[in-house]
């Protein structure tokens, strides 16, 4: 095909775009691994909860938009900090295998209960965005992507800035680098461990909003959690920039991908880079080095 | 009242049943196997099928990831790779049955020794997120691969005919599938007397103890991955002739959860556990039928049954693992014990 | 210890016998239609909606005396639109009653299902399933589609483009699944013999949440007309506001799945003129005289969605199937039952559809083209019936 520069560039936006959810939604996983070390495979179904409550909210109790997001938002965070204190507390100092199949168990019971209420049946969620189109230069980006990639820059930049001056970042990081350690020192180690599950699915839910916007709610939607799987390899468990950078590049290939090859090769590109990456880098790329200590 | 046997050889130390009373029981679980499909109607042999399918393929799942400690999302893609494998034979050579479900095997550890090859370098949960990977791709070929797997539409297969009787219902699969999932159960169990499956669980507990005892890993690991996708590739040999059509959508990620969760419930590095890790998950969704059959409520609960089954699939992964990591094969033996010592309770 | 062995042996084949024993069955005279519904999962919509059409078919023919002395009797099971519980449902039915007529939920099911229906030679069968391979008697001998198949829905549509702009540039935008790829290539050829020119094939992966790339080629290719397949809602709002957005110009059309007027009114204000093929009357519809739809309306006060109306289709053939075999004093097989069916020639189906039908081989190749109107939320009618050959 002919080199058509404006479709390049309309495709790397809108990768760029997705990219950004990915990037929010891997820095909620990073907030949970980084605190518990838990691998949290949930996330998907979590960004979902998040997306339905929305909907809910919206339309049975017919709330106005933004007030239908901040109260599903903070019921994310108390639903995260239930699924913490029931399923994950007791698994402490268990194989991160267990806890891993535990998270697995977790998201088929929030997919249940999400269809137990609303049914399998694809929504979508009513309209909140602006909605006139958004060009640079000369290239279209859809305004939802457009609007979703600055919330989620927005949110990054403010967890990058936490977690290195504010307190409780740095009690968020020692827990996860040596829970007996943190204990001495002072901290309270099962809050931080309900904080940081709190706030992962508090922004879970912003992204499953936004991507709920873009492209309808259903129960299926926490196979995201698998592409954001990815991210999280390939930019570093615990690195929150490892999350945007790698969150960023994941989207754009995956555009690539889809706009010169095809659809069916999206998720094809997306597991290759893994594997690439689990074969060559396995901490990912922004990671902390695991030591297999005897 | 069984408290212990007096062993007197090394053989009989070694030996898989040594008591008579254990001798007695697979005498009764034997007429009961060869007498079920006479009193069993269509329904019931069907789920037998089922079952036997599901325990071949959650044994396998058990060498790798209950005694070899390599936990594998990919069981559902290798049983993929043995169906496709079955079908295309079975569609473009006619080859023999038993020959298309060996082959199906082969084809399949290929495939795991393929999977396993990074097991080195990677371990523990990036090794399972590889072998979501491995399924992604595999799930790939399988929709894209047209001229061999007939990519979406998939293939359709032929009743397994063997010496010109057709198989062709479940009465008579019955016959097929349990002899090769009883062979299959008493292989593994084999397995595990032997150095093999010693070495096995050494990598388990430790893997690099194991190496400093002189057990070269990644051959072992190698043959895990490789033993537990021959399983599975017979397992879904057997699953293309029980449900004789095979689509890429036909083996989800979300069955390998269900194996994994089947291994876990059993009872993670026990043969009994796996087979009864299996039984209770085929079975589960149909107690739920009945019990949401016989509760008073309005007359289309069967809507709710969908989503009370997936939150009950969940439940019993997180209940397992948080109140009874041992899984039901502890269960069991605490059940046994108890019966066991029952006349000496003060 | 013998005594307790051969005590347990005993419990052991007792209880594998009465685990065996078939339910007491009523065997007078009655016509049993068996169905695998999807009640629950991703198709439950369809599913609740054909549970209710077969449901009301059979009590109004009940109520007026059965077919020829005979009863109907329904008996569904959930399948959650998954193969395997399918089967499951389908065996258990099956060895419980003796089954004349059954309802399948997909084209899998359909596909596995078929050497058993051979093998069984009892019962005909027809589904939710639109799919084009079903559309072969010589394979699919004992099944049949109750409207037509992805195909000819398309070539209905492709018909309609090629009357109102010949030569047109159509693109079409579908889904990678079976459902979605099945009429694609047989319809490129039908496109180039109409005169048409397929401007461009986009493919989209199956759960897609961002469509910004797909939408970026839709805008190089810039057709008249996009025909989507493949897709029930999502992500077909996505697409219309974005290229209304970009000043694409191109009507978009959609086929049966995505014509239900729920379906389409969810996708708000940008449903504003989509346009598509409906084999059926909508269960509004007042312009032509239609006595089953207004006994429908008479039975269910609210809207009933396109999925009822082909649950009660299918059951309205099955019935004449039955009448018509039981009339000429032949037995209820599967042989006779299709020859009936096929026997169908004018049959007025009572306003479900708009015009009488003919069953020659394993389809109903009639349809017409409605158009969205989101002020009266309602589908209107933009063509006339169209019969393909």
């Amino acid at each position: 095909m002919e080199f058509d520069g404006l479709f390049l560039a309309e495709i790397v936006l809108a990768g760029l775009g997705a990219g950004g959810l990915y990037a929010l939604t891997g820095l909620a996983f990073v907030m949970i691994y980084k605190a518990t070390r838990v691998v949290n495979l949930a996330i998907g179904e979590m960004l979902m909860i998040g997306a339905y409550l929305c909907f809910g909210l919206a339309t049975a109790m017919n709330l106005p938009m933004w007030l239908a997001i901040l109260v599903a938002v903070i019921g994310s965070g108390m639903a995260g900090a239930l699924l913490e204190r029931v399923a994950i507390r007791p698994m402490l100092g268990e194989s991160p295998i267990s806890v891993f199949m535990v998270t697995v168990g977790l998201a088929s019971v929030l997919v249940g209960v999400v269809e137990l209420i609303w049914t399998s049946e694809p929504r979508r969620l009513p309209e909140f965005m602006p909605s006139a189109p958004v060009m640079i230069g000369e290239a279209f980006v859809p305004p939802k992507v457009f609007y979703g990639f600055l919330v989620a820059a927005v949110l990054i930049a403010v967890a990058l800035a936490v977690f290195r001056f504010w307190r409780g970042g740095v009690a968020l990081r020692a827990t996860a680098s040596d829970q007996q350690a943190a204990y001495s020192m002072g901290i309270n180690v099962p809050k931080v461990f309900s904080l940081s599950w709190t706030v992962a699915a508090m922004i879970a839910a912003i992204a499953g909003v936004i991507v709920g916007a873009v492209g309808g709610i259903s129960s299926t939607m926490g196979v995201f959690g698998l592409s954001v799987l990815v991210v999280v390899i390939v930019g570093g468990l615990d690195s929150v920039l490892g999350a945007l950078v790698a969150g960023l590049l994941i989207g754009v290939v995956e555009s690539l991908a889809g706009g010169f090859l095809g659809g069916e090769y999206k998720l094809l590109a997306t597991f290759m880079i893994l594997i690439a990456v689990l074969l060559v880098r396995p901490y990912g790329l922004f990671g902390t080095h695991e030591i297999e200590r005897l | 009242m069984r408290i212990g046997t007096a062993r007197s050889s090394y053989r009989h130390d070694e030996s898989l049943f040594d008591s008579r009373t254990q001798h007695a029981w697979l005498a009764v679980l034997a007429v009961a196997l060869l007498g079920f499909p006479f009193f069993a109607d269509e329904y019931w042999l069907y789920l037998a099928c089922l079952v036997a399918i599901n325990i071949a393929s959650t044994t396998g799942l058990n060498i790798l990831t209950g005694y070899t400690g390599l936990v594998s999302l990919g069981q559902a893609a290798f049983m993929g790779i043995g169906a496709y494998t079955v079908a295309a034979l079975e569609q473009k050579l006619g080859t023999p049955v038993l020959l298309n479900l060996l082959a199906g095997g082969f084809v399949a550890m290929l495939g795991g020794l393929v999977v396993g090859l990074p097991s080195l370098r990677v371990k523990g949960l990036y090794l399972a997120i590889a072998t979501i990977a491995a399924s992604v791709v595999l799930h790939f070929v399988f929709a894209n691969w047209h001229s061999v797997t007939g990519g979406h539409s998939g293939i359709t297969v032929a009743p397994a005919e063997i010496l010109g009787l057709s198989f062709d219902t479940s009465f008579r699969l019955y016959w097929l599938f349990v002899p090769i999932t009883v062979l299959m159960v008493l292989g593994a169990a084999n397995l595990f007397r032997t150095r093999i499956g010693r070495a096995f669980i050494a990598i388990r507990d430790r893997d690099i103890s194991a190496e400093v005892l002189g057990i070269p890993l990644l051959r072992y690991k190698l043959l895990s991955f490789g033993l537990s996708s021959f399983y599975a590739g017979v397992a879904g040999g057997m699953w293309a002739y029980f449900f004789r059509v095979v689509t890429p959508e036909s083996f989800p990620l979300i069955m390998s959860i269900f194996f994994l969760a089947a291994v876990i419930v059993g009872g993670m590095g026990t043969i009994l556990g796996a087979i009864l890790g299996a039984v209770f998950m085929t079975m589960v969704p149909e107690a739920l039928k009945l019990i949401v059959g016989w509760l008073p409520l309005s007359a289309d609960a069967t809507l709710i049954l969908s989503p009370v089954r997936t939150i009950v699939f969940g439940a019993l992964i997180v209940g397992f693992l948080v109140f009874e990591p041992l899984g039901l094969q502890e269960i069991w033996r605490r059940i046994r014990r108890f019966f066991h010592l029952w006349p000496f309770r003060a | 210890m013998r005594r307790t062995v051969l005590k347990r042996l005993l419990a052991t084949a007792v209880l594998a016998a009465t685990a065996g024993l078939p339910a007491a069955q009523a065997a007078d005279k009655e016509i049993v239609i068996g169905g695998s519904i999807p009640m629950s999962g991703v198709f439950a919509f369809a599913g609740i909606g054909i549970h209710a059409g077969i449901q009301d078919y059979v009590k109004m023919v009940n109520d007026a005396g059965g077919i020829e002395g005979h009863k109907l009797r329904y008996v569904p099971e959930d399948s959650a639109y998954k193969v395997d519980q399918s089967v499951a449902a389908f065996k258990k039915i099956t060895s419980q009653n003796k089954v004349n007529f059954y309802y399948g939920d997909s084209t899998a099911f359909s596909k596995t299902i078929n050497p058993e229906l051979d093998r069984a030679g009892s019962m005909i069968m027809s589904g939710a399933s639109f799919a084009t391979e079903l559309n072969d008697p010589k394979k699919y001998p004992y099944q049949f589609v109750a409207g037509p198949d992805y195909t000819q829905q398309f070539g209905i549509l492709l018909r309609y483009i090629a009357k109102e702009k010949p030569g047109a540039k159509v693109a079409f935008v579908y889904s990678d699944t079976e459902f979605g790829r099945d009429p694609i290539e047989t319809s490129r050829g039908v496109a180039k013999q109409l005169g048409l020119n397929v401007a461009i094939e986009i493919m989209t992966p199956p759960g897609a949440v961002d469509v910004s790339t797909e939408i970026a080629k839709l805008r190089r290719a810039r057709p008249d007309f996009t025909i989507f397949h493949g897709y029930i809602l999502g992500p077909i709002p996505e697409f219309i506001g974005q290229a209304r957005q970009l000043g694409l110009d191109t009507q978009f059309m959609g086929t049966f799945w995505t014509m239900d007027n729920t379906t389409v009114m969810q996708m708000g204000d940008v449903a504003e003129g989509f346009m598509g093929v409906m084999p059926y009357n909508y269960y509004y519809d007042t312009a032509t005289p239609a006595p089953m739809l207004d006994k429908i309306r008479a039975m269910r006060p609210e809207y009933q969605n396109v999925p009822y109306i082909q649950g009660f289709l299918s059951a309205m053939l099955y019935a004449e199937s039955a009448r018509r075999t039981i009339a000429a004093g032949k037995e209820m097989t599967a042989a006779n039952f299709k020859a009936a069916l096929n026997s169908i020639e004018n049959f007025d189906t009572g306003g479900l559809i708009g015009v009488p039908i003919t069953i020659r081989g394993n389809t109903i190749p009639v349809g017409r083209i409605y158009r969205a109107d989101t002020k009266a939320k309602r589908m209107v009618p933009a063509s006339d019936w169209i019969v393909l050959e």
